[in-house]
Order: structure tokens, then sequence, then C-alpha cells
């Protein structure tokens, strides 16, 4: 038997079959069903009454939100300060690793001790009267003079023709 | 937030802890969601269990629940994947028990759980030819049947609710109503295969 196809009129919702399948028996679930359904949704919504504050439309307080976003930047920048203020932050990430640094400062020619008259540091004598030669020509007479008078203690017996002379 | 429907908002109360808005979800759906999955596994037993199911799904969900769609597309989704998870259960359970069955003798046809005799025992209330075509329909036309008769659902709602296409929720819906209106047609008619009801 050909069959046409009237599915939109049966979507229309008027069509004998629609109003056959209506005119059947419409069972219902039992009230023992329904009683334990509905509790169980009233002991659901009591359980989340009592385990969250009430407030927003998931129980979060709206405030937290803005709150915690702003206690992180805080720690962000509490951190990045701490980094950068910190004294191991004065070394520098290029700085060549320890025992590196103690060859080369083994290597480094030292620096002229003008001002030390410690005889424990003091500089051998060619090296000390040529610096104090260098004040002179500098023009820093006192200092150059001062740095004899040093000189002298410390070699009190020193004698060379070169001695840069006090003036 | 513009609602899609006046149940969307008592879901949405309801989620926000007005038990009141669930009864009155609950009475609206009640008896269309106890039809839909009755006539579905045609086992009352199943059915009541389903039917708890799909309500306890319901609250335990319900903080994640945002209205995107209509709330009976929301509900019968929920309804669909338990029926879903019924049907692979009960799949499974008769596919572990057949081997004990083995006792020598020529197996019996395979017959679905819900239409062993003891189970249609209980499903009292398919009496009338028309019921009797819907249980022999194919599960997947008699659910877009189901959902277009007891919930009103559009092809496309039906088409969401059950994860199909749409045109293959339209052809399941053409081909469920050629056959059920076969069976409306008088028993003169010579198509006994399709008029034949199940006497219980």
């Amino acid at each position: 038997m050909e069959l046409p196809d009237d599915l939109d009129d049966y979507l229309r919702g008027a069509s004998a079959l629609s109003r056959q399948y209506r005119r059947e028996s419409a069972p219902m679930p039992p009230h023992a069903l329904d009683r334990s359904v509905l509790e169980s949704a009233r002991e659901s919504a009591r359980e989340s009454a009592r385990g969250k504050p009430r407030g927003g439309s998931h129980g979060k307080a709206p405030y937290l939100a803005p709150l915690a976003f702003a206690a992180s930047v805080l720690l962000s920048v509490a951190m990045v300060l701490a980094i950068v203020f910190a004294p191991q932050a004065a070394k520098r990430v290029d700085e060549p690793p320890r025992v590196i640094r103690a060859a080369i400062r083994v290597e480094r020619p030292s620096a002229p001790r003008l001002y030390s008259s410690d005889p424990l540091r003091a500089r051998a004598p060619s090296v000390w009267l040529a610096d104090i030669a260098a004040l002179r020509r500098a023009g820093r007479e006192r200092e150059a003079d001062a740095e004899l008078r040093r000189f002298h203690r410390v070699y009190p017996n020193y004698v060379s023709d070169d001695l840069p002379m006090q003036r | 937030m513009e609602l899609l429907d006046e149940d969307a908002g008592l879901m949405l109360r309801y989620r926000d802890g007005d038990v009141g808005a669930f009864s009155a979800l609950y009475s609206r759906h009640k008896g269309p969601l106890y039809r839909y999955l009755l006539r579905q596994v045609r086992n009352a037993g199943a059915a009541a269990d389903l039917f708890q199911e799909v309500w306890s799904r319901l609250v335990a969900t319900r903080t994640r629940y945002e209205p995107r769609a209509k709330f009976a597309t929301y509900l019968f989704h929920i309804a669909h994947n338990c029926a879903i998870d019924h049907f692979r259960r009960d799949s499974k359970r008769r596919t572990a028990i057949r081997p004990e069955d083995a006792d020598g003798q020529a197996p019996e046809p395979e017959v679905p759980e819900h239409q062993r005799p003891d189970r249609v025992a209980e499903f009292v209330e398919q009496q009338s030819a028309l019921l009797a075509a819907l249980g022999r329909l194919p599960q997947e036309q008699r659910e877009a049947f189901l959902l277009h008769e007891e919930t009103g659902l559009t092809i496309e709602e039906i088409a969401r609710v059950t994860d199909v296409p749409v045109e293959t929720a339209k052809s399941r819906l053409r081909y469920a109503i050629r056959k059920l209106k076969v069976s409306m047609i008088p028993a003169t008619v010579p198509d006994a295969g399709l008029l034949r009801t199940r006497a219980i």
C-alpha cells in the first residue's frame, strides 16, 4: 500500500495519529516515586544551603573574585621586588663561576694601593716608589709626601738614588 | 539573561535553592517523562528505576545548569542517555547469561528482555493496536515519536536530544508515523504482520 508522506501534516499536530495517541491511557509515576524524587531534591537543596554561603548564583560571595585577583597582583609585585632587590640579585648572570673568578683575580695586575701603610700589605719598594713618583707628576704633592713617609716607616733602611724626594 | 522558556526559569530558581520551583518543574514533566521511559523500555520496574535516575542526575548537576536550550531538551537528553545505558546493560546481561542456558537443546530465538512473557505481563498498559505497534517499532523510531508526542519537541530538538543529525531524526519520525498509521487501519486490510497485537 502506498502511503502519502505526510510528516508535515503530522508535525502540525492535528493528525489522526496524534489524536489517537492522546486518547490512549496516560500512566503516571507511582506516588511513592513522586515522594522519593521530591524528597531527594529537597535534601540536596538543604545540603547545599548548609555547605555553601549564600550570595552569588553559584553560592560564592560576589566580592571574592576581585579580592582574589588583587591578592594575586600584590603577591606578584612583592615577589618581583624581592627578586630585584635581594642581595644575591647583585650577582650578574654573566659573571663567571667562582673558580674562574679566582683565577682571573690571580692573573689580574693589582691596582696601586697608594694609601696602604700596612707592612703586611706593603707593596714592593720599586712599585711603591713608582706610585709616589706618579703622584708627584700629577701635582699631588701632599699625598706624595705622606706616602713617602709611610714608605720610610715600612722600609726604614731603604736606600736608593731614585727616591722621589719630599719637597 | 533572556530565558528560553518558563521551565528554564524554574530550573534556575531550583539551582539557587528554591525547592518550590523544583516541585513545579516536576509536576509538569513527570507524566511525559514517565511515559517516555515506560514506552521506551517497556518494563514498569526498569522505567521506575530510570525515572528516578533521571531526576537524580538533574538534581546532582543543577549547579552547572545553564539555559542554553529549552528545558525539556535538557531533561530528555538526560533521559535518553539513561535509556541508552539501560539498553546496553540489558544487552550485556543477556549476552553474559546465554552460555549457561546451553543444555543441549536447540536455543530459543533471541527475545529482548522487555518482550519476555514474564516482563510483558508487567507492562499491563499495552492494550491498543496503536501501542502494540509502537512497541514493535525500532527503538530509535519509537523514541522520536514519543519525544514529539509527549513533549512537543521539534525535529531539531529531537535531533539534539538523541545526538543525531536533523535529517536522521526526521527520517526516524517519518518511518514511525508510516508504520503507526498502518496500525490504525481497520483489521480488514490484509496486512496481518503489522496489525498483529500481542495477547496479554
